[in-house]
């Protein structure tokens, strides 16, 4: 019998994975202010993945090509006068929902899937969808690596970046399909309000202790895939769904961190401010 | 057309979506002006939890008070976290959204079988409106107009100018507070007999359609009315026409935003005559 062949084995394995590469990705989201787009992505990619596994094709290229739909939409409506990002997001959410949910209804086994949709079934995960996750964390990696300084440089100075012969269009392109790649990756093995929560959470907590983009990176990562075990652990210690608790274990790591850091960072501050007084 | 209708339980979800439709029209437009997209998104995930917890305590009647407690401090927790400013607003809103959802599938998975509560609590019963809930949907409804009334002047002034707003004496936090409170309450008012897709797509579409042809407030949130009482007719009766003369489930949930959407659609070529109010931000600062 392989390690491989106990579904907890397997479900620890893609929770590490899943942690570290929805840190990763957060940092940008979180930096980006993304989050909106992040939850949208994970409803809209609905209907790809249920239309995909209708008509038999990979669910993940369904969810991609839908999630595609969906960053170009948004990047086009926001841009009419008048209209915001904001309601651009929503509108196509609920439509991508509301189409998906519909496709859903008219098939049979109707409620499982829902709500494995929704709260994902980390626990039934195969060997290939650790292999695509490791894969897509290794891309991932290489890209917002091989990326950083166009990347945080449009981030913190646009115009600056602009004047600087950086194509700031292109670059946001590049960020928003590397967020739809993660999130078409681990939605289906995490479900929507988990990956959301992965996303945002863990990388907002890093956030806390550093400003510093590599720091930050890096604790994101860690706070990812600890509140994967962490809420693995929970999960089967009070018998509650895995997926709820990993949410609950990545709100407490961000929760201790904004309070723990508050009481750090104060004296901190303090010098700093008295330090910054130039002397005569 | 109108011979669907005289089936009383489509009648009665037709009622049910006019009264959303006289709410959801002004209330989309403070949603739109405010960027609260995502807010009202996260107040109909954050219900669950109120939802869960009322049924647990009190059953069926427990429902409704437990929503609106959960409303209210997310409302409240929504506000006083996006004032605080250790977070951004957006991820303030994505972690109370995802903590408060988890909360509710947390208790909820404690029971033998969850899917079809949530799967309930996603497209709601619109077919199964009964005269109880109209009656509640409608106190609420007079309710929420009369808060809407009362701030009205002070939150526009907010929307458009926060700076002047707070110069002029009024309390930027309260007014906030005001807001999320009311979209809160139409959340709790609709979310058991639509659900939570149809709750969003009504108070995020109708301002944004309506916004394609004019900009001013008070026709947006008339139009706004207006089309989600023809997305409510048209949505339902292609429902009803999709399953009983071609065997086809069409979920009327889904129906009612997939009108909703088209029209959105339609309106796009429009073009309103007024200057645009173009902000020049970022098209990635998706909340604020």
């Amino acid at each position: 019998m392989n390690w491989w062949d106990d579904a907890l084995h397997r479900a620890t394995a893609e929770v590490l994975l899943t942690g570290a590469l929805a840190g990763l990705v957060g940092v940008q989201v979180v930096l980006r202010r993304l989050s909106f787009f992040t939850m949208a992505l994970t409803h809209a990619t609905f209907p790809g993945v249920v239309a995909a596994s209708i008509i038999g094709v990979n669910i993940l290229l369904g969810g991609a090509v839908a999630g595609g739909i969906i960053a170009l939409g948004v990047a086009a409506l926001s841009r009419r006068r008048g209209q915001n990002a904001a309601s651009a997001t929503g509108v196509l959410l609920s439509a991508g929902f509301a189409i998906g949910a519909g496709l859903v209804a008219t098939q049979n086994g109707f409620s499982r899937d829902l709500s494995s949709f929704l709260v994902g079934s980390i626990l039934t995960v195969s060997p290939t969808d650790l292999m695509i996750t490791g894969a897509v964390l290794v891309v991932v990696a290489v890209v917002l690596l091989a990326c950083h300084r166009p990347l945080t440089f449009t981030g913190f100075d646009r115009a600056g970046a602009q004047s600087a012969g950086f194509a700031t269009g292109a670059w946001d392109i590049v960020l928003l399909l590397t967020i739809e790649v993660v999130v078409v990756t681990i939605v289906p093995a995490v479900g929507t309000i988990l990956a959301l929560a992965l996303i945002v959470a863990p990388a907002a907590a890093a956030r806390a202790w550093s400003t510093r983009l590599g720091v930050i990176t890096a604790l994101a990562v860690v706070f990812g895939a600890a509140s994967g075990l962490g809420g693995l652990y929970a999960s089967m210690r009070w018998n509650i769904a895995a997926g709820a608790s990993i949410t609950l274990t990545a709100t407490a790591l961000l929760a201790l961190s904004l309070l723990l850091s508050r009481a750090r960072w104060r004296p901190a501050a303090g010098r700093l401010a008295s330090s910054a007084v130039p002397a005569r | 057309m109108i011979e669907p209708f005289g089936v009383p339980f489509l009648a009665r979800a037709l009622a049910e979506l006019a009264l959303l439709a006289v709410i959801c029209g002004p209330v989309s437009v403070f949603v739109f002006a405010r960027r609260l997209s995502f807010v009202s998104d996260a107040l109909t995930h954050t219900v669950f939890p109120g939802v869960v917890v009322g049924f647990l305590a009190g059953g069926v009647e427990g429902i409704f008070a437990g929503a609106l407690v959960a409303a209210v401090v997310t409302a409240v927790a929504l506000t006083l976290l996006t004032r605080g400013g250790a977070l951004s607003d957006d991820a303030s809103t994505a972690v109370v959204l995802t903590a408060m959802f988890s909360i509710g599938v947390a208790l909820v998975s404690r029971r033998s079988s969850y899917t079809s509560d949530l799967t309930t609590f996603l497209f709601g019963r619109l077919l199964t409106v009964t005269p109880r809930q109209l009656a509640e949907t409608a106190v609420l409804a007079v309710v929420i107009l009369g808060l809407l009334l009362i701030g009205a002047r002070a939150m526009i002034f907010r929307a458009f100018d926060p700076a002047g707003a707070a110069a002029a004496g009024y309390r930027i936090v309260g007014l906030d507070l005001w807001l999320n409170l009311v979209v809160a309450l139409v959340v709790v008012a609709a979310v058991r007999a639509v659900g939570t897709i149809l709750v969003v797509a009504l108070l995020i579409v109708p301002a944004a359609a309506a916004r394609m042809i004019t900009s001013r407030l008070l026709v947006m949130a008339a139009i706004g009315t207006g089309l989600i009482l023809l997305a409510g007719y048209g949505g339902l009766l292609a429902s009803w026409t999709a399953s009983v003369d071609y065997g086809f489930a069409l979920t009327s949930a889904s129906a009612v935003v997939l009108v909703l959407v088209f029209a959105y659609l339609a309106l796009l070529p429009f073009r309103t005559r007024t200057r645009p109010a173009s902000t020049g931000r970022s098209p990635h600062e998706l909340v604020g």
